[in-house]
């Protein structure tokens, strides 16, 4: 400890490749007992209610204004994009598959996150260190299934309904940007619109944003739940939740499209 | 009647800093044991290590024959519904109100009529002078107040081990008192309730305790009743007892 050794590269990235497998080893055996959690009794309805609330009906108004906005700016952007070709009447099925398909289930999952994610890690994170979780299970009650499980399940449930409503608000944001205030003729608007968006675009990004949900709800309860030292730590905790939700959340998306894209090319 | 927990051997170390280095303790069935000691030599950590809460790196905790360090998640699980525990810092759920704290473990393990459950909070909010309070949050009790709730929810399922980790640390003297009755009453008319408690307030130990025990640098250093303690020449005793600062105990 005392002695004066220099920095070595290699051995600091070994130390920080050891310290992130085992990290994720532990996320992983935590995230199984969370999900064991969910399907085994017993089930704790009120719990699970009290977090979809919270969850969902609470994070409804940003949500909403976060998709109002979004299919606003994208009318506009992609008026600029479509005007200099004239396919002004593409807009409405342009941006409606965007948001569908990718800003509806990402944004609402980081706007979620900045608040759920952040809620979750910080709760469990003050129970840990205040002793709540270790009282838990003093009382021979099993802390992973009675904290984890009710807010996983919660986010799984109401983040494809969460996403909907963007959809939907992004929707009625861009046509009325489109027709009423850039003044694209509204018959070609919505044809297009009906034309190209299918409802398995729908469909899909509603099942990517669960995907979104699990992720940023376990995430967050995995750092609460493993957070030490005081209020310094919780605060660690929480930061740390949102950033790696944020990153993975991102990532995550990469893949399940990948996986999800196949299905959606055979039709037309 | 209760059964002894019989201590053995019992080792703990975090890293490189070895907390305890061979426990051995005896404590009877039907008594109140205190167990004293400076602060950070190791005394919460037994106790979660006696909960389940931690696993020890070696030694043994036997109970009527069974050593609870060697079990599984399960087994664990129904020895814990045998303990009960009043956390350093009361640890109430802030999610609830007093009364929903003491209510909490029973309706988790019991199946009972809402108007049942509540004569049974209700007569372990009494038992500890909370009855007027059940409805207020945990950060609205007063340090004292909190405690005596996390005693009443210890004691409502009527465990047959009951763990106070410093019931009275940080309590004015008369609460102090209050508390030190507390668990000398619930002691006696609690039949075959095997208590411990942790403290290194050495004047309520005196006068609650039917056992001492010491713990120093990892392990028990002495034994014995409070007659014991204040009649034996063990020089690191007499300085704890006596709180000097000369002595074998340094900073
Ligand atoms: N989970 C843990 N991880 C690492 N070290 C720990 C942990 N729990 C306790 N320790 C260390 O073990 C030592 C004993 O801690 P413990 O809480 O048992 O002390 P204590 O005797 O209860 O003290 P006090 O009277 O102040 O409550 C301390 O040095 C503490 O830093
Ligand atoms: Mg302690």
């Amino acid at each position: 400890m005392s002695a004066v050794k220099r920095w070595n590269p290699v051995e600091a990235l070994g130390a920080w490749v050891l310290e992130s497998v085992e990290d994720f080893g532990g996320y992983v055996r935590f995230t199984t007992a969370a999900v064991v959690g969910i399907v085994k009794p017993p089930y704790r309805l009120r719990l699970l209610f009290k977090q979809m609330e919270f969850v969902g009906n609470q994070s409804l108004s940003i949500v909403m204004i976060t998709g109002a906005f979004t299919g606003m700016v994208f009318a506009v952007q992609s008026d600029f994009a479509f005007g200099k070709f004239g396919a002004r009447g593409l807009i409405g099925s342009t941006v409606v598959l965007a948001l569908c398909r990718e800003l509806g289930p990402v944004l609402t999952s980081l706007m979620v996150n900045g608040r759920v994610g952040s809620a979750f890690a910080a709760e469990l994170g003050t129970m840990r260190v205040t002793e709540q979780i270790d009282a838990l299970e003093s009382m021979a009650i099993d802390p992973i299934q009675y904290l984890a499980a009710p807010r996983i399940g919660a986010a799984l449930l109401m983040m494809p309904i969460l996403c909907a409503v963007f959809d939907l608000v992004g929707t009625v944001g861009v046509s009325y940007v489109a027709t009423q205030v850039l003044g694209v003729n509204p018959g070609p608007f919505y044809n297009r619109m009906e034309w190209f968006v299918d409802p398995d675009d729908i469909w899909g990004g509603m099942l990517k944003s669960a995907f979104f949900g699990f992720v940023l709800a376990s995430v967050g309860c995995y750092r609460g739940y493993n957070a030490r030292g005081g209020a310094e730590g919780v605060g660690q905790a929480t930061t740390r939740a949102v950033v790696a939700s944020g990153v993975a959340i991102l990532v995550v998306d990469y893949f399940i499209t990948l996986i999800l894209a196949p299905m959606s090319v055979n039709r037309v | 009647m209760g059964e002894n927990i019989r201590i053995q051997g019992l080792t703990k170390s975090f890293g490189a800093q070895k907390v305890l280095a061979g426990v051995d303790l005896e404590v009877p069935s039907g008594q109140i044991t205190c167990v004293i000691g400076r602060s950070g030599t190791g005394k919460s950590v037994l106790l979660k290590i006696l909960m389940g809460l931690l696993r020890p790196d070696g030694g043994s905790i036997v109970i009527n024959g069974v050593d609870i360090t060697k079990l599984g998640d399960r087994e664990l699980l129904k020895v814990r519904n045998r303990f009960g525990m009043v956390f350093q810092n009361a640890a109430l759920f802030d999610s609830m109100n007093v009364f929903e704290n003491i209510a909490f473990p029973v309706r988790e393990h019991e199946r009972l009529k809402e108007a049942d459950l509540k004569v049974r909070v209700d007569a372990a909010l009494a038992s500890v002078g909370l009855l007027e309070h059940g409805h207020k949050n945990p950060h609205e009790l007063s340090g004292g107040m909190r405690k005596r709730a996390a005693v009443a929810r210890a004691l409502v399922r009527k465990p047959e081990f009951l763990l106070y980790d410093e019931p009275t640390t940080g309590l004015d003297p008369i609460m102090t008192a209050h508390v030190d009755e507390l668990i000398r009453t619930t002691q006696d008319q609690t039949p075959g309730l095997t208590s411990l408690v942790i403290s290194h307030d050495m004047h309520a130990t005196m006068q609650i305790a039917d056992k001492i025990a010491m713990l120093f640098e990892g392990r028990v250093i002495f034994e014995g009743t409070g007659e014991d303690v204040r009649t034996t020449p063990h020089p690191v005793v007499r300085q704890f007892v006596e709180g000097r600062l000369e002595g074998p105990i340094t900073l």
